[in-house]
């Protein structure tokens, strides 16, 4: 068992973890944040990404131990209240999303880049960005459209 | 409709479900957890075909924290059978976990359930079997052999099932036919891949006797009547709920042996039990779709008109037959509606259904109807480069015209409506084919290969009982259920026995609820996924939620609607018939001063029934059902146009612009068709492009995550071009038509064609199978350069 101190989404959490834990399982189970969803396990879908002190992770690619001393930030965290976030406004104005499973690792994604953007990427940078979460609802049109909307308003309407 | 003025139908309302998913609110059902849950971990079989010889759980039993290992016998009791009616039918039955034998690689065998997931993991390692590996039917080339032994005993060959159809004037019409083609087509074995494997959470309250299963399904009560059988408990004994799910597309909508497994454990253990499916058994262990041959043969004149149509059609079904559709599904489809958009007058058609030892079969979205209409629109293509004519004129001169409606297919089926060469003018509209056309020749002038596909179809929507009775299926799926209450604060609840798994039917159905009830969206709940709201129902499946869901919303808010006129119309002592609902309240027609707040009278209803007018009881409630007319579907109607490049170095295709013309009726909610429409033809794409399960030769799957399974991604979509075309039905309420599906059934054509287009430029090669792979296209660019120099 290891000692871990986590911040997750601004709340100093302690916990007695299994080494082998993975974060996702963490953030699930030991938290109940259960918006973080295991797609593959495997690395490759996405839909477990959080942010770990602001750079974007696999959740199930990372052990709950490795997380030690970080801020983790999950989906439970984007919302201010009630208040949507601009980009989880801009997924609803879209319908970037269905069912919702793949939403919360792309909400993590587009936030990550959010915080960096200068001016508006075009729909294929947008692609290209997003290319390593996996959506299988949408075909992605409506996220690129959402993510464009997003994006624009983040780099300040700039291009 | 007749009624209120409708507010919200048509309009491109925000969905009201996105508030909880977006804030990772949504509850999965990975997500629930009871007190004292345990976890379950399957241990499943490395061969398809073998005979266990020997188990060993000792060691699995001795671990800490582990407290039970099941294998076949202790859940002898219970099986998966779902049998045909259709004559000669051989029926197979799935035992919960294998008895003696193992037929797919995939198969469970043993249930290990311990304190928790990691535990069971690691216990599973430790249980061990002993087999004697037999020789597999390990696809359509040995069954077609017909020399090794049937996957079930008993059995002569290796059918579920054959059967033929030919109208009277087949033979005469193909015999004088001046022209012939045959084509022989093959799409590979995938599936529904939904980013949510599948899970469930069973609990036995030993006081009550009750099982409750929450399980991502589509299908609630069906399920429950499934495991009603399979456990043999009343019905009144099990409440199935299917809280979020993230994505079924067909794959959901099947029973399986972990359900029926989890019940039996949790009554066993006294304990919650719960199994969350991981990625490699999603792969190895649910339901595949999709794997078809078909050869096909079109009779037709010198303006190669299509005067008869021969068909052969074999479908790879895997080892069992699945509830509630049984192993005939696909095959019984794809005969029916393989003469598709066209004036077919004449047809001969046999189906197989082959029984192998792979995976079971169940639905993915657009069943059979993608292989449909890849062999009808390949044959097309063919017919066209045979008579030198172009093959969007050869559709036109046999597209079923707008004056043919009702059209009777050569099959039995009847299309109510369409617009179907509007819908191709449409597609050639939006998908800019004369720019499509000079990007061409400019790609062609630098030695680029640039391809352009078009296909055609209808789509078989919202079918009810005329349609399943002739399917021969033990339950029929003729209708679904609603109830609408008011309650004394005037807002509404909505509970509906179809699922919502990302179709916005939340939100269509609180529209149409809205609307009937004059109350704003807000005031409106939708609930639905609990086999405890309402009596019965099949689920969502078959394009058909919105159109029987909305339209047994419509008739039971119309009910409760009609209680609240009498009670209004006693009030203002005035007619019912002269009261009107809408923008909250109820007035009477006419009398400006005469109004009512409709939260104001349901709080008289409930809470002061001496308000009540004589016979009318304190309730606004009613529960309604609806079984669209004709009961044989409704027909919407699409074109899609693709365009494509392939680089010659690699074989890889890239599509480069994707349209769609699509009609199914009046739309509930724009944004949310265009969504659907999107989201099939990605996966459509991926039917065209990347999606194989490859077997060696043992029948054991190799393709088992997604580095070797491809999905589309982001960058392998291109952005979608989309026009609307509103033929309404004439026999539906509201004259909707059903579309989930739709989108996934002619990427496959449509991108075969594109690619054999851009292939042209070259030499003349057919493009006969999916997935396009790279190797597959490099194989043709060959085959086009031999056939190319040789001329
Ligand atoms: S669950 Fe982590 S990448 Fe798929
Ligand atoms: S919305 Fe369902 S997987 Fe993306």
């Amino acid at each position: 068992m290891v000692e871990i101190a986590v911040e997750v989404n601004g709340r100093a959490e302690t916990a007695e973890v299994d080494g082998r834990m993975l974060l996702s399982d963490f953030l699930r189970g030991v938290l109940g944040l259960t918006g973080t969803h295991v797609g593959c396990e495997h690395g490759y879908c996405g839909s477990c990404t959080v942010l770990v002190d602001g750079a974007s992770a696999r959740s199930c690619l990372m052990l709950a131990a490795q997380a030690n001393g970080s801020s983790v930030r999950t989906v439970e965290g984007l919302a201010d209240g009630e208040e949507l976030s601009s980009i989880q406004q801009a997924f609803k104005d879209c319908h970037g999303l269905q069912c919702g499973f793949c939403t919360p690792g792309l909400l993590m994604t587009v936030t990550e880049i959010a915080a960096e953007v200068a001016s508006t990427p075009s729909r294929h940078q947008i692609r290209e960005q997003l290319a390593g979460n996996l959506c299988r609802c949408t075909g992605y049109h409506q996220i690129v459209d959402a993510v464009e909307q997003a994006l624009d308003q983040a780099a300040g309407g700039g291009r | 409709m007749s009624g209120p003025s409708p507010r919200l139908f048509g309009a491109r309302v925000p969905r009201v479900e996105d508030g909880r998913l977006l804030k990772g609110q949504g509850r999965f059902v990975a997500d629930v957890d009871f007190p004292g849950t345990l976890s379950a971990k399957f241990v499943r079989s490395d061969e398809a075909s073998s005979d266990i010889c020997d188990f060993d759980v000792k060691e699995a039993l001795a671990c800490e924290k582990v407290r039970a290992v099941f294998t076949g016998d202790d859940f002898a009791g219970a099986e998966i059978r779902c049998v045909s009616a259709y004559e000669g039918f051989q029926p197979s039955a799935q035992p919960i976990l294998a008895v003696g034998r193992t037929r797919y690689a995939g198969e469970a065998m043993a249930m290990v359930v311990a304190d928790d997931e990691y535990t069971a993991e690691d216990a599973a390692e430790h249980v061990t079997f002993a087999y004697r590996p037999l020789e597999p039917v390990a696809g359509l080339d040995d069954v077609l052999g017909e020399d090794r032994e049937p996957v079930h005993s008993g059995w002569v060959g290796h059918a579920f099932v054959r059967r033929s159809m030919a109208t009277d004037g087949f033979e005469e019409a193909a015999g004088s036919a001046a022209h012939r083609v045959t084509v022989e087509l093959r799409n590979a074995r995938h599936g529904a891949i939904p980013m949510e494997g599948r899970a469930c959470v069973a609990r036995y309250d030993q006081g009550s006797g009750l099982f409750e299963l929450w399980t991502t399904t589509q299908i609630p009560h069906l399920i429950r009547a499934g495991l009603s059988d399979a456990l043999g408990v009343a019905e009144s004994r099990i409440r199935v709920i299917s809280p979020d799910v993230g994505g079924g597309f067909g794959v959901k909508a099947q029973l399986y042996p972990e359900e029926v497994a989890c019940c039996l454990a949790a009554r066993e253990l006294g304990r919650p039990v719960k199994w969350v499916e991981d990625r490699r058994e999603h792969f190895i262990a649910s339901h595949h779709s999709r794997e078809h041959r078909h050869r096909v043969t079109g009779y037709f004149d010198d303006d190669g008109i299509l005067l008869a149509l021969e068909a052969d059609i074999a479908v790879d079904m895997g080892a069992y037959s699945v509830f509630p559709w049984t192993s005939t599904m696909d095959c019984g489809m794809a005969m029916g509606i393989l003469p598709g958009p066209y004036r077919v007058a004449e047809y001969s058609v046999t189906g197989t259904a082959y029984c192998t030892n792979k995976a079971p079969y169940g639905a993915y979205r657009g069943v059979a109807r993608p292989a449909a209409c890849f062999s009808i629109e390949r044959l097309m293509d063919r017919i066209a480069r045979h008579r030198g004519a172009d093959r969007t004129e050869i559709r036109r001169r046999n597209l079923i015209g707008p004056d043919d409606y009702p059209w009777h297919s050569a099959s039995g089926l009847v299309y109510d409506s369409g617009s179907l060469p509007e819908s191709l003018d449409k597609a050639l509209e939006v998908g800019g084919h004369n720019r499509l056309l000079a990007d061409q020749a400019a790609a062609r002038a630098e030695g680029r290969l640039f391809g352009i596909g078009l296909a055609v179809f209808t789509e078989q929507t919202a079918h009810t009982t005329r349609e399943f009775q002739q399917r021969g299926v033990p339950i029929v799926f003729g209708y679904e259920t609603a109830k609408v209450r008011l309650d004394a604060t005037g807002t509404a609840v909505v509970s509906a026995s179809i699922h919502d798994h990302g179709q916005g039917l939340e939100t269509t159905l609180a529209q149409i609820a809205a609307d009937r009830l004059g109350l704003s969206i807000e005031d409106i709940r939708v609930e639905y996924g609990d086999t405890d709201q309402v009596a019965y129902g099949a689920g969502t499946f078959a394009s058909r939620s919105a159109v029987l869901a909305g339209g047994a919303v419509v008739k039971a808010a119309d009910a409760v609607a009609e209680t609240l006129r009498q009670v209004a119309a006693h009030r203002f002592e005035a007619s019912p018939t002269d009261i009107v609902i809408g923008q909250g309240c109820l007035s009477v027609s006419g009398s400006p001063g005469a109004s009512i707040e409709i939260a104001e009278l349901c709080r008289l209803v409930y809470q002061r029934p001496e308000s009540l007018p004589r016979g009318v009881e304190p309730i606004l409630e009613a529960s309604r059902t609806y079984d669209a007319d004709p009961g044989t579907g409704v027909y919407t109607n699409a074109a899609h146009l693709a365009s494509v490049e392939i680089d010659p170095l690699t074989g890889k295709t890239k599509v480069l612009s994707y349209a769609i013309a699509e009609d199914c009726g009046p739309m509930i909610n724009p944004t949310i068709v265009e969504g659907q429409i999107f989201g099939g033809v990605a996966q459509g794409i991926g039917t065209a492009l990347f999606e194989e399960f490859v077997y060696d030769d043992e029948a054991r799957l190799l393709t088992t995550t997604f580095s070797d399974y491809l999905i589309p991604t982001m960058t392998d979509m291109p952005d979608f071009e989309v026009a609307h075309l509103e033929t309404p039905s004439p026999h539906t309420i509201g004259g909707l038509k059903g579309m989930g599906e739709g989108g996934a059934i002619a990427p496959g054509a449509a991108i075969a064609a594109a690619v054999e287009d851009a292939l042209s430029a070259v030499g003349d090669v057919f493009v006969d199978q999916l997935p396009l792979t790279p190797e597959r296209v490099l194989a043709w660019l060959n085959q086009a350069r031999i056939q190319g120099d040789g001329q």
